[in-house]
């Protein structure tokens, strides 16, 4: 008898939930569906470095918020601009942000990595915080999310939720793709050579530091877009998505999910946005919660949540790393 | 003939302590070429400075008159330096067709490709599978490195090196960690992957040594004590008494 092939099957289903998500939910709950959205992007170009290229920042947030000030200020200096150019604009402005800090940041590893990246983004947070004129300071910017004029289609009008669902989703599914291919590319398999064995990579030619950096720059570019699309979701940017709260977040979204799988910190950012939805209705004290669920995960689950799904994958994770403890 | 590596007046000190004192060597196009030497006496110090992984606290190295000194290590390599390490140097988690593959992608200059995929690529696949053949490691080409044997991961280091065709071969201890009998196949391999080609190589078991090489040189503490054939090394009467003798 034929095996009925499930993985296509489900992932057919969870395609189709995904399309009719308007439809099957109340509006509160969308909203929630296009927040995981957001920060699903963002957590999977976390990834890109944490999971990929070995290197763990804790600055990220810094390229979340020039994309989310970036749509901002368009939006409030230049009100013609159509909105995919003000998401492009912020990407590129994510991407270059990246480029010029990475610079800085990929000739450092480990704890020092994680600590001058840390930095950097609390140097983006200052300027946010100090530079009024421009930012408005802690009070943030309130912005009016813009229409979508699209060829053939005309005016989309983002007000309706369903429409800023689609819109989310689209480009979201089209951030996390380009991830998934770049990956697959010979320039980022050069990318886990580095993870894997750096001074292997470049005695087989590779330019261990230009990979960092073009990881780097890939995760400040897909952090970026994560940012402007959260600006417009929001209509409002403050201070709260370029600080050391919002550095943590993908961190621990990543952690929760897994790491070693691609579609890990997409899992992490579901549960961590629907977990705190959830719970935060019951209690104000979610976080304690969620720290708990973080220092249970680091313990005993380092595959994440992902490697209940894929047990076989989460146990090689753990069988390897410990592998490497003792071969140290 | 005509020298491919020429290493003039090498220094290098660790914070004070002096590892190479004024070591110069000279690899001629086509030979086999060892370094021997009692342990601590500079020979991975001596490979690693060649290879760019340090600099040379003062000297010169030259690959076919160029100088390279403290050229970093990718540079070096693009130039047809390859090397293999004493300490297994693979990719762990990768496959072994995956740890061949990346070095093939550097080979074939594709290093900078983020347009096409890695998966889809003919050519690369072909190159790689031919270099899996040469090794005979097409039987395990979708294990993990890391799941790997012993012996096949030092042949595993041995094609992520040769799979770069370089002009120059450079192994550290091909046969570290190896017992007897993989020590043959390995000698067997070595010569037959280095034909007609360069190579220079650090190496203890001295029976590999007298079996492989063409030349040989002796170090001894950070300078050179002898260089010659094997028969002249032998019969030296220094190196006798720094080295083969205690054996």
């Amino acid at each position: 008898m034929k095996r009925l092939p499930v993985r296509p099957i489900a992932w057919v289903l969870f395609a189709a939930f995904l399309v009719l998500l308007p439809y099957l939910f109340r509006e509160i709950r969308v909203h929630i569906a296009i927040e995981v959205l957001i920060y699903a992007l963002f957590a999977v170009s976390f990834n890109l470095l944490f999971g990929y290229t070995g290197l763990l920042p804790f600055g990220h947030a810094g390229f979340f918020g020039v994309g989310a000030y970036g749509a901002a200020l368009i939006i409030s200096h230049f009100p013609g601009m159509p909105l995919l150019a003000t998401l492009l604009i912020s990407t590129v402005a994510g991407f270059v942000a990246a480029i010029v800090i990475g610079a800085v940041c990929v000739r450092l590893s480990g704890a020092y990595f994680a600590l001058i990246s840390l930095s950097f983004q609390m140097f983006l947070f200052a300027i946010a915080y100090e530079w009024r004129s421009v930012t408005n300071g802690d009070d943030g910017m309130s912005i009016a999310r813009p229409d979508l004029y699209l060829p053939f289609l005309g005016k989309i009008s983002l007000q309706n939720f369903s429409n800023l669902y689609y819109l989310t989703i689209i480009l979201v599914a089209l951030g996390i793709l380009g991830c998934y291919l770049f990956l697959k590319t010979p320039l980022g398999n050069a990318i886990i050579c580095v993870r894997e064995k750096d001074v292997r990579a470049s005695f087989l030619g590779y330019n261990v530091f230009r990979v960092k950096l073009t990881a780097f720059a890939a995760a400040g570019l897909m952090a970026g877009l994560a940012g402007g699309l959260y600006a417009i979701y929001q209509e409002v940017v403050a201070t709260t998505c370029i600080d050391n709260n919002m550095s943590m977040i993908p961190v621990l979204m990543v952690v929760i999910g897994g790491s070693s799988y691609f579609l890990g910190p997409v899992l992490g950012a579901a549960f961590y946005v629907v977990f705190q939805d959830w719970f935060s209705s019951m209690t104000g004290y979610w976080m304690i919660v969620m720290g708990g669920i973080f220092i249970v995960i680091i313990l005993y689950a380092q595959g994440g949540l992902v490697s209940l799904f894929a047990p076989e994958k989460g146990w090689r994770w753990r069988k390897e790393h410990e592998s490497d403890i003792e071969g140290a | 003939m005509k020298a491919i590596l020429k290493a003039h007046n090498l220094f290098k000190d660790f914070s004070g302590v002096q590892v190479l004192a004024g070591v110069s060597l000279e690899v001629f196009e086509g030979e086999r070429h060892a370094v021997i030497g009692p342990n601590g006496s500079g020979k991975t110090t001596l490979f690693n400075i060649i290879t760019g992984l340090y600099r040379p606290t003062h000297g010169q190295i030259y690959f076919y008159d160029q100088d390279i000194s403290g050229w970093p290590a990718h540079r070096i390599t693009r130039l047809g330096i390859s090397r293999s390490f004493q300490i297994i140097n693979v990719f762990p988690k990768m496959t072994v067709y995956e740890n061949v593959r990346s070095a093939v992608v550097s080979k074939l200059n594709r290093r900078s490709n983020c347009l096409s995929l890695l998966s889809r690529d003919k050519t690369i696949a072909e190159e790689t599978l031919r270099v899996l053949d040469l090794l005979s490691l097409t039987d395990v080409r979708d294990v993990p490195a890391v799941e790997l044997s012993y012996g096949r991961q030092r042949r595993l280091e041995l094609a992520l090196t040769m799979s770069r065709a370089p002009l120059l071969i450079m192994l550290d201890e091909p046969t570290a960690g190896l017992n007897s009998e993989e020590t043959r196949g390995a000698v067997r391999l070595i010569r037959e992957l280095t034909e007609g080609k360069t190579l220079l190589m650090v190496e203890h078991d001295m029976e590999v040594v007298f079996n492989l090489a063409d030349r040989i040189t002796v170090l001894g503490y950070g300078v050179i004590l002898a260089t010659g054939t094997p028969d002249e090394i032998k019969n030296n009467e220094g190196v006798r008494k720094a080295y083969l003798g205690r054996k």
